[in-house]
C-alpha cells in the first residue's frame, strides 16, 4: 500500500503527460470531450496535489519513501530524483489549481480559438509540476523546457498579429535564457561532477576556490535565466506585452510561470547558498535585492501608466515578482513565511484578474481608455450644470463583475482586510521584527526602501485600479452589458473565494508557510533525506 | 457580546443586499433595527466600562503573527460607539425619507451598515493592526458611499479623491503602527498603552509620529490635507451627516486621542499637531464664510472644528484632552443636525445654493428654528453645548504649555477663529431663512415629513439639554471616557455653565460680537455671490491634487515607463546578453580568474583546417543572416557538418549520428519554411549608414565578442582543470551490469536518465504541436503569396512552346532525382530499423531512428509532392506521437507492478530467428516510444509546412476567380 502511495509522487507529472498524449489524436471537433477529459485529469492532479500537501504538512517522516522518488531506481546523486517537501507540495497545489480554473474558463469559448489547447494546458501542467518536484538540475532544465514550450504554444493560441508578435518576442527571449540555463548547468556539472541539488549543496563548501569561482559563474548564469522567467528589471520587459496579448485562460496560468523562477531561486538560494555554503553563502543576494527593488519600482510605474487592464495586470505580475525577489534579497529569515503567503495570494489574485479582464472588457470600446485620463486632468463636467442625482441600479451582470473587480482591486493593492493585506503585513512584520539572535539589528536603508516601495506599489495599484474601475463600472453604464456565462465567472469566483478564505482564516496557511520556511532554512536535512533514501528492492 | 456588537452591522449589511429594491420601507426598517440593536447593546454594556473598567474579547486570527481579533471596550471607546450607533439610528430614519424612489435602496443601506460596522471596528479594536484594518475599511466603504450616485461626475471625483487621500494616510499609518509593534513587541493596545515611555524615548519615535500623524491628519481632513472633505459632500446628505459628525473624520481625532497617552507631550507632537490644528481651525473657518453651497459651508466648518479638537489634543495637558473629548461629542450632535437640515432644504427646495435661497422661514418655520439652534451651538452661543467646550478650549488656549511662539499665538488664533465661526453660522441662518421670499426655486418649499424632521429635533434637544445642565446629562459619560484615556492623570474639571467673569468668557464675548460685526461688514461682499474665499479661491486644493496626481501617475509614469522599459526585442536581447556576461564575469573577477597556461601541442593540420572552415561558415552565416537567408542557412549547415565530423574525430559516434540526422532535418525544414518569408532587400549602401547606427553596431559587436570570447575562456578553463569525481564514472561502471547495454550513452538516455529523455521528447512533441497549430492559421505575406519565381519561369517556358502544356516543366522538374528518392524510402526504413535495434549496444537508438525514418518521409514529400504522398500513404503523425508518448510512459509504469519506481528497467537477451541474439531490455520498449514520438513530431512539422503550399494557392486562387467573374 505504501508502495502505491509512493508512486503518487510522480503522478502530478505522469497524469497530465499521458492525458495530453491521449488528447492529441482526438478530432478537434470533439471539444466537449477533450475539455472534459482535460478537466478530469487536472482535477485528479489537483486532488493528488492536495493529498501530497496533506502528507507533507504532517512531516517528512510520514511521507512515503521519505518523500524521495528515485526514477529508474537509481539512487541520488546518480539517477534523477523527485523530492516532495512542503514547498514543492504547495507549488503543485497552486499550479494545478490555476490550471483547473483556466481550463474550466476556456470551455466557454477560448478553447475554440486554436488547436490542441487542452493538450498544451496538460503539458504545461506536467512541466510545471516536474519543475517543482525535481531534485536534479538538468532534469529541472528539461521540465523548464517542457513548461516553456507549452507556454509558447499557449501564448500563440488564438493567433492574430498582436499575439504572434508578442509570442515570438517571448520565444526569442526565453530561448536565449534557456541557453544560459544550459551553460550554467554544464559549468556546475563540469566543476562539481554532480547534477543533484542536494549533492551539490553538500559539495560546495569543500570546493577549492578556483572551482568555487566556476560554480558561482554557473550559478550566476542560472540566476539570469531564472530572473528572466521571474521578470526582474531589466529582464522583464517582454512580460506585460506577452501576458496582455495572451488569451485569458493562458494568461491566468502564466501567472504562475514567473513564480517558477522565484521558486527555483528560493530553493537553490537557500539550499545551495545557505549558511553552510562556506565562502559562497548568500551568493548574489545583494543583486536579488537591487533587482527586486528596481522591479517593484518599474512595475508600480507601469501599473500607473497602463491604460488597458491587460497591461495593468501584466505589470502587477512584475510588482509581485519584485516584492518576492527583494524579500529574498533582504535576507531576513522572518520575512520568508510572509513571502510565501504573498506568493500564493498574489498568484491567485492575478490569475483571477486575468480571467476577469476579458469578461469586463467584452462590452466596452477601447476609445474610452484615453478619455478617462484626460477627464481626470481637465474635469469633464461643467461647473454650473448639476446633473440630476438619481441612482442607477447596476444590472446584475455588472454587479457581479463589479464585485469581483473590487475584490481584485483590494487584493492587488493590499488593502485590508483581504489576503493581499495579510501577506504584506506578514512581510513587513517580518521585516520589522527584532530577531532573537541579533537584538541590536537596526533598520537599514535597504529595509526602508523596501517598506516605502511596498507601500507605494500598493498605492499605485489602488490609484490605477480605482481609475480603471470608475471608468468601467461607474462612468459608462450605458455601454453594452457583456454576456457572461456561468462557466466563465465560476473560476474567477472560486479563485477569489480562495483568496477570501486565506484572508479570514489565514492561520493554518501561515503555520504551513512557517513550517515550510523551517524546512528551507535547514538544508542539511533536505540533503540527507535525498542522499540517504533507500533503493526499492534489490536489483 | 462585543463580537455580536461588531458583527451585527456587517451581517445586516450582507442581508440587506438581498432585499428587493422596491421594498424601501422594509429595507430601512431592517437597517434601522440593526443600528438600534447595536445602540441598545452599547447602552447595556455601559455598567462594565465605568470607572476605568475595560471589556475585552479575543479571537484568533493569525496568532502566528501576533495579529488577533482583539476587541476592547473602555469608556472612551464606549462613548464613541454610542455616538456612532445613536447617530446611525437617526441617520437611517432620516435616509428613509430622504432617498429618492429611483435610488437602489438596498445598496445604500448595505453600504451604510458596513460603514457603521467598520467605524465601530475602529473604535473597538484592541489590536493596532486590527485598527488599521478597520481604518482602511472605512476608507473603502466611504469611497463607495460618496460615489453612490456614480453617474454624477462630482460624486466620482469626490469618491476618488477621498479614497486616495485617506487610503494613502492609512497605509502610512499602518507602517507607523507596525513600528510601534517593533518598539513595544506587541500590537495589543493594552501593551502599547502601558509602554508610553519606551515609545517616546525610542529613536524611531519621530518616524512613528510622522507616519501615524499623516494617517490621522488626512483622515480628519486637517490642513493641508483638508480638500477631500468638501468634495465628499457629493455623497447623499445622510451619508454626509454621518461622515461629518460621528464617523470618518472623527476616526482621525479618535486615533490621536487613543494614542495620546503614549505619543503626546513631546515637542515634536506639540509642533506638528498644533501647527496642523491651528492652521486648520483658522483656515477652515475662514473658508466656510465664503461658501455658496450649504453643504460646502458645513464641510469647511467641520474642518475648522476638527482643527479645534486637534489643537486641544496637541497641547498635551489632561484638561485639554477632556475638552477635546467633550467637543467631539458636541460637534457630532450639532453637525449631524445641521447637515440633516441642509438636506431637508435641498430636498424641499431643489437647491443648496445660498445665492438662490432666502426667506425660507415662512415656509418651514420648525426646520428653521431647529437649524437656528444648531447653528447657535456651532457658533458657541451660551446655554448650548458648543459654548461649553469652546469655553474650555479658550481656557486651555491661554494656558502656557510650552514656551514657544506657537503657544503664544494660540489664544489669538482661537479668538479669531471663534469670530469666523460666528460669522458663518450667522450667514447660514440669515441668508437661508430670512430676507425676501425666494424666487425661481426648482420646487415650492414646504415642511418635510414629520419623521424626517424627528432626528433633527432629537439632536437639537440634546444640544440644548447638554448646554444647560451638562453636569447631570453628559457629565458621567464624559468622565468615564476621560478616565479611560487619562487614567490617574485625570484632572479635576467642571462642566458648569457659569464660571464667573474670566478671560475665556471675554474671549467668547469678543468672538460673538466680532463675528456679528464681521458678518454685517461683509454682507455686501458676500452678496456678490462669488464662490470661495478671496485669494485662496485661486488655490484649489482639489485641482492641485488632481494635477499632481495626473502628472505623477500618468505623465511621469508613462515617460518613466518608456525611459526604463522597452517593448522592442533588440534592446531586450542586448540587456540579456550584457547582464549574462557581467553576471558571469563578476564572480570570476572577484575570486581572481586565471587561465591555465595555454599549451599548444600536437595539432593535426587536417583538424585545424576543418575547424577553420567551420569557423568561417559560422561567421559567414551570422554575416549573411539578415538579407541572404538561404546563404546563411547553407553556411549554417556547413558549420553543423563540421561539428559532426568533430564528434567523430573525438570518438563520440552517438553524438555524431544524432547531430548529423538532426542537422539534416532542421535544415530541410527551415528551407521549406524560407519560401514563405517575405524578401528582405538591402537598401542602404554602406556609406549612407549614420554614425549612430555604426556606433550601435560596434557596441553590439563588442558585446558579442565578449560573450563568445568569455564563453570560450570559461570552457577552456573547465576542460583544462582536473576532472572532478563525477557521476559519469558510475554510469560507465554499471551500464552493462545493471543497465543491460554496452552503449553507455544509450543506457544513460533510456535508463539512467530516461526521465530526461521522456521530458525532452515531450518537448519535441509540444513544439511540433505548436508549429502545427500556428501554421494552421498562417496566412503568408502578400509578397510571398505568388508562386515562386522559378515556377513562374518554368510556366512561361511552357507557354512559349506550343508543344508543351502548362505545368509540364514543373512536373518534369528533377524527375530523376525524385524517382531515386521514391526508391529510397524502404532503404531509409531499413536504416531506421537498424539504428533502432543496435541502439542499446552501439551508436543509434530510438531518437536517431525516429529522425532517420522521418527523413524518409521528408524525401517522399519533396520528391512527389504533398498530394502524391498523401494519396499513397496513411500519415497520422498525431497518432504516432500520442502512441509514442503513451508507450514510453506505460513502459515506465510497468515497473510498478514489480514494485519498482517509474522507469526501472529490466534486461536480458533473446534469440530471434534469423536476426540472432538480440538485447531485450524493457528499455527497448521505452526507446520504441521515443522512436514513434520523434517520428510523429518531425513529420507533423513537415506536414504543417507542406500543407501550406497546398493551401496557399487555393487561398490565392479564390480572389483571382472572383476578379474574373467580376470582369465577365
Amino acid at each position: 500500500m505504501t508502495e502505491w502511495l509512493h508512486h503518487l509522487l510522480i503522478l502530478p507529472i505522469l497524469v497530465p503527460l499521458a492525458v495530453a498524449a491521449a488528447l492529441v489524436p482526438l478530432n478537434e471537433r470533439e471539444r466537449a470531450l477533450k475539455g472534459s477529459i482535460g478537466f478530469v485529469s487536472t482535477l485528479v492532479v489537483f486532488l493528488i496535489a492536495m493529498i501530497l500537501m496533506g502528507l507533507a504538512a504532517a512531516g517528512e517522516d510520514s511521507l512515503p519513501g521519505s518523500g524521495v522518488y528515485q526514477l529508474g531506481n537509481w539512487p541520488a546523486p546518480f539517477g534523477i530524483v523527485l523530492v516532495l517537501d512542503r514547498l514543492s507540495a504547495l507549488m503543485l497545489c497552486l499550479a494545478s489549481g490555476l490550471a483547473l480554473a483556466a481550463q474550466v474558463y476556456s470551455t466557454a469559448r477560448w478553447h475554440t480559438a486554436g488547436h490542441h489547447f487542452h493538450s498544451l494546458i496538460q503539458l504545461l501542467l506536467a512541466g510545471l509540476n516536474g519543475a517543482f518536484l525535481t531534485g536534479d538540475l538538468f532534469n529541472l532544465f528539461v521540465f523548464f523546457e517542457m513548461m516553456l514550450a507549452a507556454s509558447y504554444g499557449l501564448l500563440l493560441h488564438g493567433s492574430g498579429p498582436l499575439r504572434v508578435k508578442a509570442g515570438l518576442h517571448y520565444i526569442a527571449i526565453n530561448l536565449a535564457a534557456s541557453s544560459l540555463f544550459l551553460i550554467g548547468v554544464s559549468l556546475i556539472y563540469g566543476t562539481t561532477g554532480t547534477l543533484n541539488m542536494a549533492d551539490l549543496a553538500t559539495k560546495l563548501a569543500a570546493l577549492p576556490p578556483e572551482s568555487r569561482m566556476l560554480v558561482e559563474t554557473g550559478a550566476a548564469l542560472l540566476g539570469i535565466a531564472f530572473l528572466v522567467k521571474a521578470g526582474m528589471w531589466p529582464l522583464g520587459f517582454w512580460l506585460p506585452t506577452a501576458y496582455a496579448a495572451a488569451t485569458p485562460p493562458a494568461a491566468a496560468v502564466f501567472a504562475i510561470l514567473t513564480k517558477v523562477g522565484i521558486y527555483v531561486i528560493l530553493r537553490l538560494h537557500l539550499l545551495v547558498f545557505g549558511a553552510a555554503a562556506g565562502a559562497s553563502a548568500g551568493f548574489g543576494q545583494s543583486w536579488l535585492l537591487a533587482g527586486g527593488v528596481a522591479t517593484i519600482a518599474f512595475g508600480a510605474i507601469g501599473v500607473l501608466a497602463s491604460q488597458a487592464m491587460g497591461r495593468l495586470a501584466g505589470y502587477s505580475v512584475l510588482v509581485s515578482s519584485g516584492t518576492l525577489l527583494a524579500a529574498i534579497g533582504l535576507g531576513h529569515e522572518e520575512m520568508l513565511a510572509g513571502a510565501l503567503f504573498y506568493l500564493v495570494s498574489s498568484t491567485l489574485t492575478i490569475a483571477a484578474f486575468f480571467l476577469l479582464i476579458e469578461l469586463v472588457e467584452r462590452g466596452r470600446d477601447a476609445a474610452a481608455d484615453v478619455l478617462a485620463v484626460t477627464m481626470e486632468a481637465y474635469g469633464d463636467f461643467d461647473e454650473g450644470e448639476e446633473e440630476e442625482e438619481v441612482g442607477v441600479a447596476i444590472p446584475r451582470t455588472m454587479a457581479v463583475l463589479g464585485l469581483c473587480f473590487s475584490l481584485c482591486a483590494v487584493l492587488l493593492s493590499g488593502l485590508p482586510p483581504l489576503s493581499g493585506f495579510v501577506a504584506k503585513f506578514a512581510l513587513l512584520k517580518g521585516l520589522f521584527e527584532i530577531p532573537a539572535a541579533d537584538p541590536a539589528r537596526a533598520l537599514t536603508a535597504a529595509d526602508w526602501t523596501y517598506v516605502t516601495l511596498i507601500i507605494l506599489s500598493g498605492l499605485a495599484a489602488m490609484i490605477a485600479m480605482n481609475r480603471i474601475g470608475i471608468r468601467t463600472f461607474w462612468a459608462s453604464i450605458e455601454g453594452t452589458i457583456p454576456r457572461v456565462v456561468i462557466i466563465e465567472i465560476t473560476p474567477v469566483v472560486i479563485l477569489l473565494a480562495a483568496c477570501l478564505f486565506l484572508s479570514f482564516h489565514p492561520a493554518p496557511a501561515m503555520r504551513y508557510m512557517q513550517e515550510t520556511v523551517g524546512d528551507l532554512l535547514t538544508p542539511s536535512l533536505y540533503s540527507e533525506r535525498v542522499l540517504s533514501a533507500p533503493r526499492a528492492g534489490d536489483r | 457580546m462585543l463580537l455580536i456588537f461588531l458583527l451585527a452591522p456587517f451581517g445586516g449589511s450582507l442581508l440587506v443586499l438581498f432585499f428587493p429594491s422596491d421594498q424601501r420601507g422594509a429595507t430601512a426598517w431592517f437597517a434601522g433595527a440593526i443600528a438600534f440593536v447595536c445602540f441598545l447593546l452599547a447602552a447595556g454594556i455601559y455598567p462594565f466600562v465605568t470607572a476605568g473598567g475595560v471589556l475585552r474579547f479575543e479571537l484568533d486570527w493569525i496568532p502566528e503573527l501576533g495579529l488577533n481579533l482583539t476587541l476592547r471596550m473602555d469608556g472612551f471607546a464606549w462613548l464613541f460607539a454610542t455616538l456612532i450607533t445613536a447617530i446611525g439610528v437617526l441617520v437611517v430614519l432620516y435616509a428613509r425619507y430622504y432617498m429618492a424612489a429611483e435610488d437602489p435602496i438596498p445598496r445604500f443601506f448595505a453600504l451604510f451598515l458596513a460603514f457603521m460596522g467598520s467605524m465601530l471596528g475602529v473604535v473597538l479594536s484592541g489590536n493596532l493592526i486590527l485598527l488599521a484594518v478597520f481604518w482602511e475599511l472605512t476608507s473603502i466603504v466611504s469611497f463607495l458611499l460618496i460615489g453612490y450616485w456614480h453617474h454624477n461626475a462630482h460624486a466620482r471625483d469626490g469618491a476618488r479623491i477621498a479614497l486616495t487621500m485617506t487610503g494613502m494616510g492609512g497605509l502610512s499609518m499602518l507602517i507607523g503602527l507596525l513600528l510601534i509593534g517593533r518598539v513595544v513587541g506587541s500590537y495589543e493596545l493594552d501593551a502599547v498603552l502601558a509602554s508610553g515611555d519606551a515609545i517616546r524615548n525610542d529613536p524611531l519615535y519621530l518616524p512613528i509620529l510622522i507616519l501615524i500623524l499623516f494617517g490621522a491628519l488626512t483622515k480628519s481632513a486637517q490642513f493641508p490635507f483638508h480638500f477631500w472633505l468638501p468634495h465628499a459632500m457629493a455623497a447623499p446628505t445622510p451619508v454626509s451627516a454621518y461622515l461629518h459628525s460621528a464617523t470618518m473624520v472623527k476616526a482621525g481625532v479618535f486615533l490621536l486621542a487613543r494614542l495620546w497617552p503614549v505619543m503626546a507631550g513631546t515637542e515634536a507632537w506639540f509642533w506638528i499637531v498644533g501647527l496642523a490644528g491651528l492652521s486648520t481651525l483658522l483656515l477652515g473657518a475662514y473658508f466656510a464664510i465664503f461658501q455658496q453651497d450649504l453643504k460646502g459651508l458645513l464641510a469647511y466648518s467641520t474642518i475648522s472644528h476638527l482643527g479645534l479638537i486637534t489643537v486641544l489634543l496637541s497641547l498635551g495637558s489632561p484638561l485639554a484632552a477632556v475638552a477635546a473629548v467633550f467637543h467631539i461629542v458636541n460637534h457630532a450632535t450639532f453637525k449631524a443636525s445641521l447637515f440633516m437640515a441642509a438636506g431637508i432644504i435641498d430636498h424641499e427646495t431643489g437647491t443648496r445654493d445660498m445665492r438662490r435661497l432666502s426667506g425660507l422661514f415662512r415656509y418651514m418655520p420648525i426646520t428653521a428654528t431647529l437649524a437656528m439652534v444648531a447653528s447657535a451651538a456651532m457658533a458657541g452661543v451660551p446655554l448650548l453645548n458648543g459654548f461649553l467646550s469652546k469655553e474650555m478650549f479658550f481656557a486651555e488656549a491661554i494656558e502656557t504649555h510650552l514656551v514657544n511662539s506657537l503657544d503664544t499665538i494660540t489664544p489669538y488664533v482661537a479668538t479669531i477663529a471663534g469670530m469666523f465661526a460666528v460669522t458663518y453660522s450667522l450667514r447660514f441662518i440669515h441668508s437661508v431663512f430670512f430676507g425676501a421670499p425666494p424666487a425661481d426655486l426648482p420646487k415650492r418649499p414646504h415642511e418635510p415629513p414629520r419623521w424626517m424632521r424627528a432626528p433633527i429635533e432629537f439632536l437639537v434637544l440634546a444640544c440644548l439639554i447638554v448646554g444647560i445642565i451638562p453636569g447631570r446629562t453628559i457629565g458621567p459619560f464624559l468622565h468615564t471616557a476621560v478616565v479611560s484615556i487619562l487614567g490617574d492623570r485625570t484632572p479635576d474639571y467642571s462642566l458648569a455653565v457659569w464660571h464667573g467673569w474670566n478671560v475665556p468668557l471675554i474671549m467668547s464675548f469678543v468672538a460673538l460680537s466680532g463675528g456679528v460685526g464681521l458678518y454685517f461688514l461683509m454682507r455686501s461682499y458676500l452678496a456678490t455671490g462669488i464662490e470661495g474665499p478671496p485669494v485662496f479661491r485661486l488655490l484649489q486644493g482639489q485641482r492641485i491634487f488632481e494635477r499632481v496626481l495626473v502628472t505623477l501617475s500618468w505623465k511621469w509614469a508613462r515617460s518613466l515607463e518608456q525611459r526604463f522599459g522597452t517593448r522592442r526585442l533588440q534592446p531586450q536581447m542586448l540587456l540579456l546578453v550584457f547582464l549574462a556576461v557581467s553576471a558571469a564575469a563578476v564572480p570570476l573577477f572577484r575570486r581572481g580568474f586565471e587561465l591555465p597556461p595555454l599549451v599548444i601541442r600536437g595539432i593535426d593540420p587536417a583538424f585545424a583546417l576543418l575547424w577553420a572552415l567551420g569557423i568561417a561558415c559560422a561567421v559567414g552565416a551570422a554575416y549573411q543572416a539578415k538579407f541572404h537567408r538561404l546563404f546563411a542557412l547553407v553556411l549554417l549547415g556547413g558549420a553543423g557538418l563540421i561539428t559532426c565530423i568533430t564528434f567523430v574525430w573525438l570518438s563520440a559516434p552517438d553524438l555524431a549520428v544524432t547531430q548529423l540526422l538532426v542537422e539534416i532535418v532542421t535544415t530541410v525544414l527551415i528551407l521549406l519554411g524560407l519560401r514563405w518569408l517575405p524578401k528582405r532587400i538591402e537598401e542602404s549602401r554602406p556609406e549612407d549608414i549614420p554614425l549612430r547606427v555604426r556606433f550601435r553596431r560596434l557596441r553590439d559587436f563588442l558585446l558579442a565578442l565578449a560573450a563568445g570570447g568569455g564563453m570560450s575562456l570559461i570552457a577552456y578553463r573547465v576542460m583544462t582543470q582536473p576532472t572532478p569525481e563525477t557521476i559519469a564514472s558510475y554510469f560507465v561502471e554499471r551500464a552493462y551490469s545493471e543497465g543491460g547495454g554496452a552503449n553507455v550513452v544509450n543506457v544513460i538516455l533510456v535508463d539512467f536518465r530516461g526521465f530526461d529523455t521522456l521530458g525532452e521528447v515531450a518537448v519535441l512533441s509540444i513544439v511540433a504541436l505548436t508549429v502545427f497549430a500556428l501554421l494552421l492559421r498562417f496566412r503568408p505575406h502578400p509578397d510571398s503569396q505568388d508562386i515562386p519565381l522559378q515556377q513562374r519561369v518554368q510556366n512561361a517556358f511552357d507557354d512559349d512552346h506550343p508543344d508543351r502544356n502548362a505545368g509540364d516543366s514543373i512536373a518534369e522538374y528533377l524527375h530523376i532525382p525524385s524517382t531515386i528518392m521514391r526508391w529510397m524510402f524502404p532503404v531509409t526504413g531499413m536504416l531506421a530499423a537498424y539504428l533502432f535495434l543496435r541502439g542499446h549496444d552501439l551508436p543509434g537508438g530510438g531518437f536517431a531512428a525516429g529522425i532517420a525514418m522521418s527523413i524518409g518521409f521528408l524525401l517522399q514529400y519533396m520528391a512527389g509532392g504533398t498530394r502524391w504522398v498523401e494519396e499513397r500513404l496513411r500519415i497520422h503523425p498525431l497518432r504516432w506521437m500520442s502512441i509514442g508518448l503513451l508507450v514510453a510512459a506505460a513502459t515506465g509504469i510497468g515497473s510498478w507492478v514489480f514494485g519498482y519506481p517509474f522507469l526501472t528497467s529490466h534486461s536480458q537477451y533473446a534469440t530471434l530467428p534469423i536476426v540472432g541474439k538480440v538485447p531485450l531490455a524493457s528499455a527497448i520498449l521505452f526507446d520504441l516510444g521515443v522512436f514513434s514520438l520523434v517520428l510523429g513530431a518531425t513529420v507533423l512539422m513537415l506536414i504543417a509546412l507542406a500543407h501550406q503550399s497546398v493551401r496557399a494557392p487555393r487561398a490565392h486562387a479564390r480572389p483571382a476567380r472572383t476578379e474574373r467573374e467580376a470582369a465577365q
